[in-house]
């Protein structure tokens, strides 16, 4: 049940996504879903989704592994569509009045855009985790947060941290897993009982997890010093990125699609409200 | 014996015994593309009182099968019966179940989490609703059987005590709910010597004194030898040997095939047998092995 967590998992192929340089797909991924935020009519979201739909497309990673990330936030999803639809008030008649509840034509759109936007920012962020692998992806922040050396911001410290918690979290999943088991094999109930209840059935767990944890990271650090680890002191890296013309098409695509997006999010206020980018 | 739902095979007489099963397969991410048989018609039946070593190569079935018999696994297909639980009902009482089948999981000193060692042993007697009262002669007794004095540990925080020391309580933590099926995954993992045959030998008390059923998982061939009284070996999901530790090591070469060791005690009485000196089959310590070959010299003195 916890092995399910597809969250940032990399998806292994050769494709053309795969083969770009990490820190490219980064800060393109960025620029999407701050674009995204950008976006406002449902011709452009349309859009939009062509473009994503090609990106997976290319990329070969099967929609199914994309959409999985959707479903781990499906009801985040629909409680912020709620939210929208019942506190957004509209200029016109409202469509539905009843006790102390008005839904507007408005709140409706917004609901719905938002979840659009929602969507599609995890999409977009679970493309960059599926081509990626996370050690790439340390890489690309560590070399992204080079600049900040410059007022003495501990980059490559940074870096390894996050990289060492990405590769624990495999290991931690399959040992809670196993404390899980050990612990209901001696009878622990976790699916009955009110709410302080269940939260106590979780004592047993979280305990030996957090015991475990700290064993583990003691004897890593260990590990390292007897390896001479000595942190960022005149390191190179074994794999060596470098962008490419694949870069440069990626690149070139999104700035294309975003400055669109851009200029007519800017041209809102004089082509008016009632053109077709905004039926 | 009430009949399963899900059994589509005509429903079987179970016999009384401590595990019996027929057919049972099992599947993981079933109707999915990842879909993997981890076991595949699984025929045993197991008596009470039994000594059994489950051995094979990693990713073989074992782990699945032996956690299917406190239902940490839920069954899907095939009978499965252990001490009258049939795991193919759509809700078998698993509490009564776990009770019974005592489940000591590879390292298992990892599972502790209470404040002291009296209140870990306890753990699992409170979930399954022993009395208070009751509660603290029981783990007295688990403690002291494990080898641990009561007085002196009880009020101990577990993490405070020594690795084999913390084996030992884990250990209690299990034989305080009395099963009668004691399931174990590799006991002696990461243990000296000592630790080893320690376990062991409390194992091997709990099977002949109070008529426990035991199945061990291992990988330590020496250990199996030693010790159990019947092998079945799991490869691909499926049974490939069920018979004597001394049956099973005679082949020698399949056994190698199967990235498993032939025990020493196992390669010195078929290098015997080559030679033409048989030894009885039920020899299993060096003693009774250095006993049987002063035998066979003619005594002593000869």
């Amino acid at each position: 049940m916890l092995r399910d967590v597809t969250f940032g998992q990399y998806y292994p192929s050769d494709s053309f996504v795969h083969k770009m340089d990490a820190r490219v797909k980064l800060v393109l991924s960025l620029l999407f879903m701050v674009g995204i935020f950008f976006v406002e009519s449902f011709v452009v979201f349309g859009l939009i989704t062509l473009y994503l739909l090609t990106v997976i497309a290319v990329s070969r990673v099967p929609l199914k592994s994309v959409l999985k990330s959707v479903r781990g936030i499906v009801v985040l999803l629909f409680l912020t569509a709620l939210l929208n639809v019942f506190f957004t008030k509209g200029e016109s008649e409202p469509l539905v009045n009843w006790w102390k509840i008005q839904i507007y034509k408005e709140g409706l759109i917004f609901a719905a855009k938002m979840l659009l936007r929602l969507t599609y920012l995890v999409i977009g962020s679970s493309i960059l985790t599926l081509t990626t692998t996370p050690v790439d992806l340390t890489h690309a922040v560590e070399s992204l947060l080079k600049p900040l050396r410059v007022i003495k911001f501990p980059v490559h410290e940074f870096a390894l941290i996050m990289s060492l918690t990405l590769s624990f979290i495999p290991s931690l999943i399959e040992e809670t897993d196993r404390i899980i088991r050990a612990q209901k094999a001696r009878g622990a109930d976790f699916d009955t009982g009110g709410l302080v209840k269940r939260a106590k059935a979780f004592v047993p767990i979280l305990i030996p997890l957090l015991v475990g944890g700290f064993r583990r990271a003691e004897e890593l650090a260990n590990a390292m010093n007897s390896r001479c680890y000595e942190g960022a002191t005149k390191r190179t890296q074994m794999r060596v990125m470098k962008a490419t013309w694949r870069d440069l098409i990626a690149t070139l695509f999104i700035v294309i699609i975003f400055t669109a997006v851009f200029v007519i999010y800017a041209k809102k206020a004089t082509w008016g409200e009632n053109i077709w980018l905004y039926f | 014996m009430s009949k399963s739902k899900k059994i589509v095979a005509p429903t079987v007489e179970i016999p009384d015994c401590a595990i019996f099963c027929q057919n049972l397969t099992f599947e993981y991410n079933q109707k999915s593309m990842f879909a993997k048989r981890a076991l595949n018609n699984v025929n045993l039946t197991i008596q009470k009182g039994e000594f059994v070593a489950i051995v094979g190569h990693t990713g073989s079935g074992k782990t699945t099968f032996v956690q299917h018999l406190n239902a940490l696994i839920r069954h899907q297909s095939g009978v499965l019966s252990v001490l009258g639980h049939n795991l193919g009902d759509k809700k078998p009482d698993l509490k009564a179940l776990r009770q019974d089948v005592g489940m000591v999981f590879q390292y298992p000193e990892y599972q502790l989490f209470a404040d002291t060692v009296l209140d870990d042993v306890c753990f699992g007697l409170k979930n399954f609703g022993i009395e208070k009262d009751k509660r603290e002669a029981l783990a007295r007794d688990a403690l002291e059987l494990v080898g641990l004095e009561f007085a002196k540990i009880k009020d101990k925080s577990p993490f405070d005590l020594s690795g084999g020391e913390k084996r030992r309580v884990a250990l209690a933590g299990v034989l305080a709910m009395k099963p009668k099926i004691l399931v174990l995954d590799e006991p002696t993992a990461g243990l000296d010597p000592r630790g080893k045959s320690e376990i062991l030998s409390l194992v091997s008390k709990l099977n002949a004194e109070q008529n426990v059923t035991v199945l061990m998982v291992s990988h330590d061939m020496n250990e199996v030898y030693e010790n159990a009284r019947r092998v079945i070996v799991f490869r691909d999901g499926e049974v490939v040997y069920d018979t004597t530790p001394r049956a099973l090591f005679r082949h020698e070469s399949e056994i190698e095939a199967m990235n498993l060791e032939v025990p020493a005690m196992a390669q010195l009485l078929n290098t015997l047998e080559e030679q033409g000196y048989t030894l009885p089959d039920e020899l299993r310590t060096v003693e009774e092995v250095y006993e049987a070959i002063v035998a066979l010299k003619g005594g002593r003195n000869a």
